[in-house]
C-alpha cells in the first residue's frame, strides 16, 4: 500500500517533530550540576599514573589526565590530545601535531615541551612506556605544537602504547614531569582532563571537580575518547573497603555508583527498583602463572599435565557463584572485547579435561609427588576459589599441591622471587596489543624465557602489517598452548551497581568513566 | 601519690621501647613489601627495586631500625609511604573518629552493662537474671561484624532509618555525626556491654554476700540503700577496671566496626597499613595505642583511690 504524498509529508513532519522533541528532552535532561558519589574498594597508592600499574589509579587518573591517544569503543587508538600524526615513508619517524588551546588545570596551555617531558618520564617508568622507548632513538619538540619521535627500528606499538589506559602516557605540565624522578611518585596532580583534583582526604574521599576550561574534542563520545562533557559539579570517590557495606550503601542511595561488588550480591541488587546491577564483561581472565625459572614447573611436561587435567567450566561456575552471566569460556589470550586481536583457533589443548593424558604426562615428566607450591590469596575471593578447585582437580590426577594462602602484599612480593613458589594466581585484564602481553616476557614474574616465544614477541613489536601481525599472533597463541608458560582459565566478569538517577554512563568500557554522566535528583 | 605517678610514668619509657622494637621487627620480618603493592600487579622487578632504593627499603634491617630510633627520639614518626603525609598528621586526622566512636560505644556499654549486672545480681536466679545473662552471653558470643552487618541491613537498607555507613565530624555537623554514630556505637557497645554486665553481676553478688551487707540489712537499711550505697560502691573497683580496659581496647581501634561502618579512624588506618605494609604508619599507630593503653591503666589505678578510700599508693 502506497501513501499519498500529503500523508507522507504529514507523517514525515510528525516524525521530525517527535525526533526534535526527543532531542530536546535529552538536551534538557543533560543538565550540569550535582555530585556523583562513587564507592571504590580502597585508596589508590598514588594518582601518578606514570608510576603505578594499580587499576584504581588508572580509573581515577583517567578523569584527571589525558594522553596523546586513547582507545575508541572497539579498543583501537584514536587521538586525544594529538590533533593528528604522520609517519615517514620508512616508518621510522612519527610526527605528532598537538591540539591547540588545551589547558592544564593550572591554567597553563599544553604545548610540546610538556609532551616531551611527560613521555620521557613515562618512558623510563611505565611498563608500556619502557616497551615503546626501547625502540625510540630520538624524542623531541619541533615547534610549540609539534613533536617528533624517531625510531631505531620499525614499530607496531607506537600508537597503541600511547593509547593504553593503564600506567599510561598522561601529559603532565613540564615542571611536574621534570620535578619528580621516574621512580619517585609525583605528589602534584595536574592534567588536562575534564575533572581536576580538589581534595584528597585519605580513607574518606577523593573529590574531583569539573574543570570549566576543559577543551573537549568535537567528535561524539567514543569509548575512552571523543567528546567529553563534565556535567557533574564533582565526583566524590569514596573508599569503602568492606564490600557488603558498598552494596548496602548503593542500595540505600548513599552511593550513586559502586564498583567491584561481590557476585553473591547480584540477586539482591536485581530486586532493588532504585538501581541497576551491571555485569562488567571484559573484566579479565583467571590465570595460574607458572615459574619457569626455577623448580618443578621448569619441566614443560608438568606444565602440560596441569593444562590437560583441569576442567574449567565447573571452576568458573563456582567462582561466579553459579551465575552464568559472570563467566565466559574462551581460549583466546586477548578477550573478545578487543576484537582486532581476539582469536578463534580450533584444536587448542585448552579445557581438555583429559585425566589420562595428564597422568601420562606426569609419568613422562618423571614427577614423583613432589609438592607443587601454589600461591594464592583470600583477599580476592575469586583467586582463592579457583586455586582451591584447581588443587582438587590436580590432586585427582596425581599432583601434590601445597596451596599457600597468603595476603596480597606477600603474594606480590614473593612472586618476584623464583625460589619461593611454583605457581601463583592472578587475573589478566584487557591486553590491547599482542606485543603487550606481560606474561610472555622474561622480566615479569613467572619469567617466560622460551626463545621461540620471545623471538615472536620481538618480531610482532616490529611488524607493522596488521595481517602479518595477526598471523604471528595466532602462531604465538598455538605456541603458548604448547609451551604452557601459564594456565588460562575462563573470563570472569565484574559486578557494578548504578542508581537509576545516574544517567549517561557507558556500560561497555572496561573501566568506569564519568565524563558525559549526569545525575537527576 | 605524686611519687607513685612519676614512677608509673617512668615505666612508660621501657614499655614503649620494647613495643616499638618488637613492632618494627615483626612488621619488617613478615613477608610482603609496600613497593610491590604500590606499583601494582604489572610492575616489573626492576621497577620495584628502583622504588625500594628510593624509599631506603633496600638498606639492612638494623640500619633501618637505628634510623627509626633516631627519628622517634626527635619526635618524628616518619612519613607514610601511601598517604604522602607525616604519620603524625595521619594519626591526628584519624583521632577524632576513633575517640567519638570510643566514647559513644563506651557510653552504650556502660548504660546497658552496669544496670543489667546490678539487676541480675539483685534478682539472682530469677527470670530477669537468666534473661539478662543470656543476652550478655549472646553479646559476648556474637561476632562484631555479623551484628554490624545485620544492623546495617535492618536499620539502613530495610527500614531506612539511619545511614548504612560513613562519618561526619562532630565539630562540623553534630546532628549528622549522631546519625552516623548510632549504629556503630550500639553494635560495638552491645558487644562490650556483655563483659561489663557479667563482671558487674559477679562483683555485686560477691559484695552482697559480705558481712557488712548482712549487718546493714539487720539494721533495717532499705534495699535500695543496701544495693547502691553499700554493695555497688564496693563492687565498683573491678567494674571500673573492666571499663578502663574496654576503653583502652577501643582507643586502639575498634577495627571491625570502623571497617564495616567505613569510619576513617585509627582501626581502619592500621588495618590498611598492615595490608599495604605501610611500616611507618603501623609503627605510629601501635606506639600511640600502647601509650594510650598504659595511660588509661594509670588513670584507672588513680581512680581507685577515689572509689575506695582504703586504697593508698605510697
Amino acid at each position: 500500500m502506497s501513501l499519498k504524498p500529503y500523508r507522507r509529508a504529514v507523517l514525515l513532519a510528525l516524525a521530525s517533530l517527535a525526533l526534535l522533541g526527543l532531542n530536546t528532552l535529552t538536551a534538557e535532561a543533560q543538565k550540569k550540576g550535582g555530585a556523583l558519589r562513587v564507592g571504590i574498594l580502597g585508596e589508590p597508592p598514588s594518582l601518578d599514573v606514570h608510576w603505578t600499574t594499580a587499576t584504581i589509579t588508572e580509573t581515577l587518573g583517567n578523569h584527571i589526565y589525558e594522553g596523546l591517544y586513547t582507545l575508541d569503543a572497539t579498543n583501537r587508538p584514536i587521538p586525544m590530545l594529538a590533533e593528528s600524526h604522520s609517519v615517514s615513508k620508512d616508518s621510522l619517524t612519527y610526527t605528532f601535531k598537538l591540539r591547540q588551546g588545551v589547558k592544564f588545570h593550572n591554567g597553563k596551555e599544553m604545548i610540546s615541551e610538556d609532551v616531551v617531558a611527560s613521555l620521557a618520564r613515562w618512558g623510563k617508568q611505565s611498563v608500556y612506556g619502557k616497551a615503546l622507548f626501547a625502540q625510540v632513538a630520538e624524542w623531541k619538540a619541533l615547534d610549540k605544537y609539534t613533536v617528533e619521535m624517531k625510531l631505531k627500528e620499525k614499530s607496531a606499538i607506537v600508537l597503541i602504547s600511547l593509547a593504553v589506559p593503564n600506567n599510561f602516557g598522561a601529559i603532565y605540565p613540564k615542571e611536574i614531569a621534570e620535578k619528580f624522578a621516574p621512580e619517585v611518585k609525583a605528589t602534584e596532580f595536574v592534567g588536562t582532563g575534564p575533572f581536576k583534583l580538589a581534595e584528597w582526604k585519605p580513607d574518606q574521599h577523593i573529590r574531583m571537580v569539573r574543570f570549566d576550561e576543559y577543551r573537549s574534542r568535537n567528535e561524539a563520545p567514543n569509548g575512552f575518547g571523543g567528546g567529553k562533557t563534565a556535567y557533574l559539579d564533582e565526583i566524590r570517590w569514596q573508599p569503602v573497603p568492606e564490600v557488603a557495606t558498598r552494596v548496602a550503601q548503593v542500595e540505600t542511595g548513599e552511593l550513586d555508583f559502586a564498583d567491584d561488588l561481590n557476585l553473591d550480591a547480584y540477586d539482591r541488587l536485581k530486586k532493588n527498583p532504585g538501581l541497576r546491577p551491571i555485569v562488567a564483561k571484559g573484566n579479565g581472565w583467571l590465570v595460574a602463572v607458572l615459574n619457569k625459572k626455577e623448580g618443578l614447573m621448569t619441566n614443560q611436561k608438568l606444565r602440560q599435565a596441569w593444562q590437560a587435567a583441569i576442567d574449567i567450566e565447573p571452576i568458573m561456575k563456582n567462582v561466579a557463584g553459579g551465575h552464568s552471566e559472570f563467566y565466559r569460556m574462551d581460549s583466546s589470550l586477548i578477550m573478545t572485547e578487543i576484537a582486532a586481536w581476539h582469536t578463534k583457533l580450533s584444536g587448542l589443548p585448552w579445557n581438555e579435561r583429559n585425566k589420562e593424558k595428564a597422568r601420562r604426562l606426569l609419568q613422562e615428566a618423571g614427577y614423583k609427588k613432589e609438592p607443587v607450591r601454589f600461591m594464592t590469596t583470600q583477599e580476592y575471593k575469586w583467586m582463592y576459589d579457583f586455586a582451591l578447585l584447581t588443587k582438587q582437580q590436580l590432586e585427582d590426577v596425581g599432583f601434590t599441591i601445597d596451596l599457600q594462602v597468603v595476603d596480597w602484599a606477600t603474594l606480590v612480593k614473593r612472586r618476584n622471587n623464583s625460589k619461593e613458589y611454583d605457581a601463583f594466581t592472578t587475573g589478566i585484564g584487557a591486553i590491547y596489543d599482542p606485543a603487550h602481553v606481560n606474561f610472555l616476557t622474561a622480566n615479569w614474574p613467572g619469567w617466560t624465557t622460551d626463545e621461540d616465544i620471545l623471538k615472536l614477541q620481538a618480531e610482532m613489536a616490529r611488524e607493522i602489517d596488521p595481517k602479518k601481525r595477526m598471523a604471528m599472533w595466532e602462531q604465538q597463541t598455538r605456541q603458548v598452548y604448547e609451551k604452557v608458560p601459564m594456565i588460562r582459565y575462563g573470563d570472569l566478569a565484574g559486578l557494578r551497581a548504578i542508581r537509576n538517577t545516574t544517567k549517561g554512563f557507558d556500560e561497555k568500557t572496561q573501566r568506569v568513566r564519568f565524563a558525559n554522566v549526569w545525575v537527576e535528583k | 601519690m605524686t611519687a607513685y605517678l612519676i614512677r608509673r610514668l617512668l615505666t612508660l619509657v621501657p614499655v614503649l621501647a620494647v613495643v616499638v622494637t618488637v613492632v618494627f621487627l615483626l612488621i619488617h620480618l613478615i613477608p610482603g613489601d609496600p613497593v610491590s603493592v604500590m606499583l601494582g600487579p604489572d610492575a616489573t622487578p626492576a621497577q620495584i627495586q628502583a622504588t625500594r632504593q628510593a624509599l631506603g627499603l633496600d638498606r639492612p634491617l638494623h640500619e633501618q631500625l637505628f634510623k627509626f630510633y633516631a627519628r622517634i627520639l626527635r619526635g618524628d614518626l616518619g612519613q607514610s609511604y601511601f598517604l604522602d603525609r607525616p604519620v603524625v598528621t595521619a594519626l591526628l586526622e584519624r583521632a577524632e573518629p576513633t575517640l567519638v566512636l570510643t566514647f559513644a560505644a563506651l557510653l552504650v556499654a556502660v548504660v546497658i552493662g552496669v544496670p543489667s549486672g546490678i539487676i541480675a545480681a539483685a534478682y539472682q536466679g530469677s527470670l530477669w537474671d537468666r534473661a539478662l545473662m543470656l543476652t550478655s552471653l549472646l553479646g559476648v558470643c556474637v561476632p562484631g561484624f555479623w551484628l554490624s552487618l545485620n544492623f546495617i541491613y535492618l536499620f539502613a537498607v530495610r527500614l531506612g532509618w539511619l545511614p548504612a555507613a560513613g562519618y561526619a565530624s562532630i565539630l562540623a555537623d553534630p546532628v549528622a555525626a549522631l546519625r552516623y554514630m548510632v549504629l556503630p556505637a550500639v553494635s560495638l557497645g552491645f558487644n562490650q556491654s556483655a563483659l561489663i554486665a557479667r563482671i558487674s553481676r559477679s562483683c555485686m553478688l560477691e559484695a552482697l554476700q559480705q558481712d557488712y551487707i548482712r549487718t546493714a540489712r539487720a539494721k533495717g537499711v532499705s534495699q535500695r540503700s543496701v544495693m547502691w550505697v553499700h554493695a555497688f560502691r564496693n563492687a565498683l573497683v573491678p567494674v571500673v577496671t573492666v571499663i578502663g580496659i574496654t576503653m583502652a581496647i577501643l582507643i586502639g581501634g575498634a577495627v571491625v566496626t570502623e571497617i564495616v561502618f567505613n569510619i576513617p579512624g585509627l582501626g581502619r588506618l592500621i588495618i590498611s597499613a598492615v595490608l599495604r605494609r605501610d611500616y611507618p604508619v603501623v609503627q605510629g599507630v601501635i606506639l600511640v595505642t600502647a601509650t594510650a593503653y598504659v595511660l588509661i591503666n594509670l588513670a584507672v589505678d588513680v581512680l581507685y583511690v577515689f572509689i575506695d578510700p582504703r586504697i593508698r599508693y605510697g
